[in-house]
């Protein structure tokens, strides 16, 4: 189940554990992406709290987890390849797992279509 | 307040340029990607509109007199169709402005940093001599910036002959009747043309250069690849390395500050000089995986963390050394080449060595 924030955060839902990473609308409002700073595994991580920083060409930008719980996992590929974020952000650029403390946050997150609506307004 | 526009402006639209504010400025910060730019620079070429500096052109019958008293290098120094770097200093020494001094044999124009142009202007008038012309042209005149290892072949290309050319010096050729200002120089370290022209002849000469280009890797490029081959050379910039709060020799421009004449701001330099600096101008190279930032303060190398003895003027990643690095003003006691500092990035804090400049030594200059 693919779930997605305001602030431009995917989350991949699966059982007790959600992948995340950052939309391909955010990385290309942010540009070049140089250096990404993700938490520890082992971290406990609030929904809409401050996950890391997105670093780009241009400017460094909060990162925010889409859901509560701890990280399980971190995207170690991400440290000397952060184009990755840039090239397949939704894939080979995810940046951390989270193993989820409460399922229900998942339903105040936006699926595909109502993210979509979401941007469009946005760059209006 | 609406953004003033550069006669390249549909041209940067039609090319997908991401249009930014640049002092006032809509100039795009980059077409594609910023690191691709800086890249292509590098290896083939890359073009930049550059047109919105400004442009203030000095004539009459005692304009060498009076640029002699209001930029701290010397003109007498450069033969006609030279350029010679410079400053506009206040009286207490710090920098106005940083300009190039392009010598017509009687008369000069100044090319200045587009957001200091009014100031720049203003400052001229009310120092100006009897018998001086000072005429702002920035709004009639357009600059290209081609830069790269290729660009020599491809301005043949466009000139559509052989041509005589040397860094540092300029001279008008003719394309297909339209008069350009040809000059070898630019602001990333590469061989490179900037090459001014009427507002008018702007869209011609770009689309000229972009159709020749084809063949040579020409990319396009904005203003954020500008800003990282700039800091890969060690130029400074006004508003980071140099402002109204720096003086030249703190930010190690004093070779472009000549002693044996009069200028504005010279016996404040001089006591300066006799006192000692107290910080400096430093490049460095981040010795771990963090972006600097201008404003980030700099910390002594010595334990972990020393004391704070400074602050980032400058930062970026360049591409081409797969590298942080930026500039820094920072202590004299802290300044030797090899040195280790340390820069707080948020809470953390990342070692750093100091440069020299030239961060990158192009393969094919001049």
């Amino acid at each position: 189940m693919l779930k997605f924030s305001k602030s431009h955060e995917w989350a991949k839902i699966d059982g007790s554990t959600a992948m995340m990473g950052i939309t391909d609308y955010a990385q290309h409002s942010l540009g070049d992406i140089v250096f990404v700073e993700l938490p520890k595994a082992g971290t406990k991580v609030t929904q809409s709290g401050r996950l890391g920083t997105i670093e780009s060409t241009k400017a460094a930008s909060e990162l925010y987890s889409p859901i509560s719980g701890e990280v399980i996992e971190v995207n170690k590929e991400l440290a000397g390849k952060p184009q990755l974020v840039n090239e397949d952000p939704l894939g080979r650029g995810w940046m951390i797992k989270i193993k989820i403390a409460n399922q229900k946050e998942s339903e105040g997150l936006m699926d595909e279509a109502q993210y979509r609506e979401f941007v469009e307004k946005e760059k209006h | 307040m609406e953004l003033k526009k550069t006669p390249l402006y549909p041209k940067h639209l039609e090319n997908k340029g991401r249009m930014v504010d640049f002092g006032g400025w809509a100039m795009p910060v980059e077409y594609e990607s910023i690191l691709k730019e800086a890249r292509a620079t590098r290896l083939t070429c890359g073009l930049f509109d550059a047109s919105h500096m400004g442009e203030i052109r000095i004539r009459g019958k005692r304009a060498l007199e009076f640029l002699q008293k209001v930029i701290s290098n010397d003109i007498t120094l450069t033969q006609p169709g030279q350029l010679q770097y410079n400053l506009f200093l206040n009286d207490n020494g710090t920098v106005i402005d940083d300009l190039m001094v392009y010598n017509f044999g009687r008369e000069y124009l100044c090319v200045v940093n587009a957001s200091n142009t009014d100031k720049d202007f203003e400052w001229l008038k009310e120092n100006k001599l009897e018998g001086v012309e000072i005429v702002n042209e920035s709004g009639i005149t357009s600059l290209l910036s081609l830069q790269g290892p290729n660009a020599y072949a491809l301005m043949k290309e466009v000139i559509g002959r052989d041509f005589n050319s040397k860094y540092m010096r300029f001279a008008q050729e003719n394309i297909n009747g339209k008069l350009i200002l040809l000059s070898r120089s630019g602001y990333t370290g590469e061989d490179g043309f900037e090459i001014y022209s009427s507002n008018d002849d702007a869209l011609f000469l770009w689309d000229l250069i972009l159709e020749k280009g084809k063949k040579s890797g020409l990319v396009l490029c904005g203003l954020g690849s500008r800003d990282i081959l700039r800091v890969e050379a060690g130029y400074s910039l006004y508003g980071h390395e140099i402002s109204d709060g720096i003086n030249p020799l703190e930010a190690g421009l004093a070779w472009a500050v000549k002693f044996n004449k009069d200028f504005i701001g010279k016996d404040r330099l001089l006591e300066i000089k006799e006192k000692g600096l107290s910080r400096k101008r430093v490049g460095f190279i981040m010795q771990e995986r963090a972006m600097p930032r201008q404003g980030y303060t700099v910390y002594a190398g010595n334990a972990p963390v020393g004391e704070p003895v400074g602050s980032v003027t400058s930062g970026a990643y360049s591409p081409n050394l797969d590298k942080f690095i930026g500039m820094a003003l920072v202590d004299v006691n802290c300044a030797a080449n090899g040195g280790e500092i340390v820069i707080k990035v948020r809470d953390n804090f990342y070692k750093a060595k100091i440069e020299k400049f030239p961060f990158i030594v192009p393969k094919t200059l001049h």
